[in-house]
Parts: C-alpha cells; structure tokens; sequence
C-alpha cells in the first residue's frame, strides 16, 4: 500500500493559468480518496500530474517516499481510469484488459490467464470475446476497471469514473467500485464534481477551488461543519441556509427571530453570515417555549423529496428551508417557528467566508 | 407488384398491420422517389441538362474520341491525318510489344511507390506526428512551408528545381562544393522521385493531421501509462484508429502521381527514356512524334490500370469496413 505525500504542488499552463497553487496532501495508504469541486478548480489537473500526464511546475510528488515528480508516466506504476474508459475499440475486451502487461513483455498465456481471471471478478466472464462497441456502458466501465486492476498498480487514479453511466446504474457502480477498493485495499484517488458521489465513496475528501484545497475531511466533517461558505454551498444536495446574522452577546439575530449563538463566537464579529443545513432545521406550528423569539414565518412552498419534504418558509424578509419527514408536512400558507438542531447552528466570517470560532490547526 | 427488398421497408410492413386495408394496399408499393415539388420528369431534366451537357462535352466526348482514335492511325500531321484508316486492334497488339511501354510502366511503379507510397506518406506522416504537440505557431510555420511546395504554379517549381540541379552552377552543387556534378542526367530517377515527395508532401501532412485529431487522447494516455513505447503506441492505438485514412490518402496520391505530369518539365523524360513515366511516354508519343492512334491505346491501358489499382484500395477499403 503506497502513502501519497505531495509538497508545494504547483502547476502553471503555458497561457499563464495557475491550476495548481502551492498544494500541499497526503493521502494515507489504502484510502479512497476524493477530489470534490466545481469544474475548472484543478482537480483533474491534479490527477493528471499524479499520473505523469501533466509536469509539475514545482513542487514535488512521492509515492511511498519514492519522489516521481520527474519520472516518467509508465514508470510510476499507477493504473487510470478515464471519463470515456478510453478503451481500445479495436480489441476484444481480454486484450484491452491485459494490453499494459503486453507492453510490459509478459507472455501471452500469462497476460491472458491474468485478464481473464480479473475478468471474472469483476463479472466479466460472458464478455471476453467481444470488441468494446459491442458492451453496454456499465460494461465498458467495468472493462476499463478491470484492465487497472490487472496490472496490480501501487495507485488507482479515477477520473469521473461513473459520469458517463445513466444515473440507476451510477448508484450501481458506486457500490460495485466502493466493494472492490476495500477487497483491493489499493491507494486510490478518484476526481467528481458531484458532492453526492464523493461523500458516498471517499474515506476522505479534498473540496478544490481555484487550484487550492478549500477543505480536507471526511464525509461526515465536509457535511456537517463546512469549512467556509464555497463548500457550504458546494456540498449537500439541497443548498445550506446561509442568511446574513448579528452577534448579540450570546445570541445571534437572524431573519427577524434569535438563535442561540454557537459556543465560541464573540460579539466582536458582529455581521456574520448564519449557516444551517435545511435537514438540520426543525419546525414547530407553536412558538417552542424553550425557544422563545425563534425565527417564524409563513411557509411558501413544499417539494417532495421522497420519503421528505424540502419546506420553504419566508420569514423576516429572508428563505430558510427545512427539511420534514413526510407525515410531518405544514400546509401552505400556515405560520411556523425554526430552530436549529443543538449544535449545527454555523456561523461564518462575512469577510473571509470562514467558519467561525476560527479553530486551532494542530486542534 | 412486389415489395423491393431494401433495408427501410420496415415501415411499409409495419403499416400493413394496420386496420385500414385501403391504406395498407397504397403503402405496399410505398419505396419510390415522390416528386414533391411537382416538376414532372422533362422539366426536371431541363434542370440536370446543362451540368449534363458540360460533362458530356468535356469529358464524356474525349473519352469516345480517344477510344476512336486509339482503333485508327490517326496522326498529328500527314496523310493518315487527313484520311486516317480504321485499323482495330493493330495499335493495341503494337503497344503491349513494345519494350518503351515496358519500361514506361516500370518507372511509372518506382515513380508511384518511392515518391508516393513511400516518400509523400511516410514524410506527411511524420510531419504531421511529430509537429502534433509543438507550439501552435510552430506548427503553423512548418505547415506553410511544406503547403508552399504543393500550391506553386508547376513551371516555378520545375524552374527551381531546374536550378537547383543544374550541372553549370546548380545550387546543390554549389551547397555540396563539388561542381560539375549533373543530377539530372546521372540521376534523373532519383532526382524526380524526390521532386514529387517534396512536391506532394503536403496533402498527406494535413490528412493526417486531421486524422491524428480523431485519436482519443484517452486512448494515448492510457497507452503512455502502460508505458508503451513511441513505436508501441503508433502500431496499437494510432494505426488501427486510422487505417482507412491511410487507405484513402494512399489510392489518392498514388492516382494523381501514376497520371503526374510535373517530371516533363523538369527531364521532358530523359535523358534518353531513362524518366519516361506513362504520362510524359504518352505525350511524347502523340504530340512529339505525332502518332495520335497509337498514343490513344496507350491512354486506354493506362486507364485500365488506374481502374485495377482504384478497385483494389477500394477492396481493402471494404474490408476493413466489415471486419
């Protein structure tokens, strides 16, 4: 199992774009390992130049304390799976599974054995024969899967893995790749732009932006305490609430009603932005005695989500939405109070867009 | 009236199942061209007549006349030009005698395969893989340099070549700083083989240019990540991606070359024969020494084997299509 350790990893293009601003992560051996953000923030530019496909600018790359900055792409023994599967569609899918071992010299009946063996696990057996065009999307992707996996790499990079499948079979290759990275346990950095995929799959998860690590946590810390507002918007599938505040002592005015203020924040940072996930927020049809002067409001509008209901409610000339189990649903029109779960209540900086209190780094 | 078997006829059955009988009957017979304007067939044709007439003036009525001529003993000047006599197949039986068509076709295939097959293919393509990740602007230059080659009027280019090559002060002489040497009459083979791979270079660069653009970068990276080779890579991801361009460039520019003129101006065919392809050998035959008969059987063979060699790129064409 390989640690990757990169240091002050910069890339700059020939026109002057900076992809890649002084990065500094290591990415623990065996993890699954995400880069989340929106497109054009570097992270598949990243991917690329842990491949060797891009050279770094400066900076350097290691890969279990081998430095592989300067080394060429096929020797840095890492195995990438792009967001096309860029198989070869003139071969049968047993030798495009087994073509990086053709190139390494081993012999036919070896490479042969091997791609058919990892075939099988990876439920290819019926398919060996076939040419690339003549395999379904979710096949294809498999076959790209399968030649990675069968030259044993130190280091899977995933490029989109699963953009390019139809959104049931995305669910289902999600689960198919997460099972085989734990059965592997091989160090794998995949790139998405959907925060749903990679909380779904990472063991942790960088969010970019501008060639820069906005954050690095595990799912449940990017989304339960975003790092700052980018990634308060980026991550979740219904936006957070981030409506502007004031710090009054201990409480935190916002959209007409108080909040307690989450411990820590200090009336010296007195306009604040206010951060609560709409599945955070609950809603009472009575004003909540241990809660005197929440927020309240008339609810707007209702969308169905399923086994919930996203509720919009206007109150104090701000939207704040919340998230209600389904039988739990106010009718349209009704006047409702919020409050927020103990201890989800965010709190940002208005200046830098930081989570506040501001926490120690080593803490 | 029976169905024409064709492939789209599947609506027309699709529609006999349906309720109506009627419409099912009118349907049955449904695959025909459908005059939707309402021109009706001789207007129609007053339209095509024109393109008609130019074709048939230009090309269609040559092509008779040289088969005409080429079954007479029809000359430039003589009597056999004011009163030619129909002699069948005598020019025929004396073209495929004759050693100097022999050796016509011989340069003709050395003329085609070193300086097209070989030279213009091999040389446009690695100019156009080997400028593929330069600079833009790089690219840009070595583009027009090798695209002035192929725009040049032909008499410029022969002049400079001309010129070049020269015995009494050519400049590759020159260059060399052996004067004295004459390229066009100690090689005169060599010295048009290599006129026409410069000359011609540049249509293969930008088809395979074009063609190098449709490999998925994917496909390259991931052979690069195997670690494949240069060599690797051009023999398992490039080539099978553009074979059939490699096909189409290599039936056209061996056409054009097996019927190019351009070496006439530069040897006029000598010294000797020694650079008589079939092209210059025709000319010279018909209008040089005259015997217009003779030179058109010779243009009628020299047809028939364009058509061979067109049907046999077109045979390998299909047959990469199917595979």
């Amino acid at each position: 199992m390989t640690r990757i350790r990169l240091t002050g990893l910069t890339k700059v293009f020939d026109g002057g774009v900076t992809a890649l601003d002084r990065l500094d992560l290591t990415v623990e051996p065996g993890e699954f390992f995400a880069l989340l953000g929106p497109s054009g923030c570097g992270k598949t530019t990243l991917l690329r130049t842990m491949a060797g496909l891009e050279q770094a600018t400066s900076g350097t790359i290691r890969f279990a304390e081998r430095d592989v900055t300067r080394v060429a792409p096929g020797d840095r023994d890492v195995a990438m799976v792009f967001q096309d599967y860029a198989l070869f569609p003139h071969m049968t899918v047993v030798d495009n599974i087994s073509y990086p071992l053709k190139v390494k010299g081993r012999a036919k009946p070896e490479r042969t054995a091997r791609a058919e063996e990892v075939g099988r696990q990876l439920g290819l057996e019926a398919l060996t024969a076939r040419r690339p065009s003549a395999l379904s999307g979710g096949q294809q992707q498999r076959v790209a899967l399968a030649r990675a996996v069968a030259c044993r790499p130190a280091l899977f990079l995933f490029d989109e893995p699963l953009s390019n499948l139809d959104a049931r079979l995305r669910l289902e290759a999600r689960g198919f790749l997460k099972r085989l990275q734990r059965e592997l346990g091989v160090t794998t950095v995949f790139v998405t732009h959907d925060q749903a995929e990679a909380l779904a799959l990472a063991d942790r998860i960088a969010v970019m932006e501008s060639g820069r690590v906005r954050q690095l946590g595990t799912p449940r810390e990017v989304f339960a305490r975003p790092a700052d507002t980018f990634v308060a918007n980026f991550i979740g599938s219904t936006p957070m609430n981030l409506v502007p505040a004031e710090v009054e002592g201990d409480r935190l005015r916002v959209a007409g009603g108080v909040f307690a203020a989450p411990q820590g924040v200090v009336a010296g940072s007195a306009k604040v932005t206010a951060g609560i996930r709409p599945e955070y927020l609950r809603l009472h049809d009575a004003e909540p005695t241990d809660a005197p002067d929440a927020p309240t409001g008339t609810v707007s509008i209702l969308e169905n989500l399923g086994a919930t209901t996203l509720v919009t409610v206007d109150c104090g000339g701000e939207s704040l939405s919340a998230v209600v189990p389904e039988d739990a649903e106010p009718a349209p029109g009704s006047r409702v109070w919020l409050t927020p779960q103990p201890g989800r209540l965010l709190v940002y900086d208005n200046d830098s867009g930081e989570l506040l209190p501001r926490r120690d780094p080593a803490g | 009236m029976p169905v024409p078997s064709r492939r789209d006829d599947a609506p027309a059955t699709a529609v006999t199942g349906h309720a109506d009988p009627g419409e099912a009957a009118f349907s049955a017979g449904a695959p025909r061209a459908v005059d939707s304007v309402g021109l009706g067939r001789a207007r129609a044709l007053l339209f095509v007549a024109p393109a008609l007439l130019l074709i048939g003036v230009f090309l269609l009525f040559p092509a008779l006349w040289t088969l005409y001529i080429g079954a007479t003993n029809f000359e430039r000047t003589g009597p056999n030009h004011v009163n030619p006599q129909v002699t069948w197949f005598d020019n025929y039986v004396d073209v495929l005698t004759d050693p100097s068509f022999y050796n016509s076709l011989w340069l003709t295939l050395l003329f085609v395969l070193f300086s097209a097959v070989i030279g213009q293919n091999g040389l446009g393509f690695w100019l156009a893989w080997s400028t593929r990740r330069l600079h833009r602007r790089v690219r840009r230059v070595v583009e027009s340099l090798v695209l002035l080659a192929w725009i040049l009027p032909s008499s410029v280019v022969a002049f400079l070549w001309i010129a070049m090559l020269d015995q009494r002060g050519g400049t590759l002489d020159a260059l060399l700083g052996n004067p004295g040497t004459a390229w066009l009459v100690e090689y005169p083979m060599v010295a048009i083989i290599v006129f026409n791979t410069w000359r011609g270079t540049a249509f293969s660069m930008m088809l395979y240019s074009a063609a190098l653009s449709s490999v998925p970068p994917s496909q390259l990276e991931t052979a690069r990540l195997a670690g494949a080779t240069g060599g690797q890579t051009l023999r398992d991801v490039v080539f099978p991606h553009i074979r059939g361009h490699v096909l189409t460039n290599t039936l056209l520019i061996t056409l054009w070359t097996f019927n190019d003129f351009g070496p006439f101006l530069i040897t006029g065919g000598g010294p000797g024969d020694d650079t008589e392809i079939a092209a210059v050998y025709l000319y010279n035959t018909a209008i040089r020494d005259g015997d217009l008969g003779y030179s058109g059987a010779i243009s009628l063979l020299i047809l028939v084997a364009n058509v061979v060699l067109a049907l046999a790129y077109l045979r390998m064409l299909r047959r990469r299509d199917s595979s």
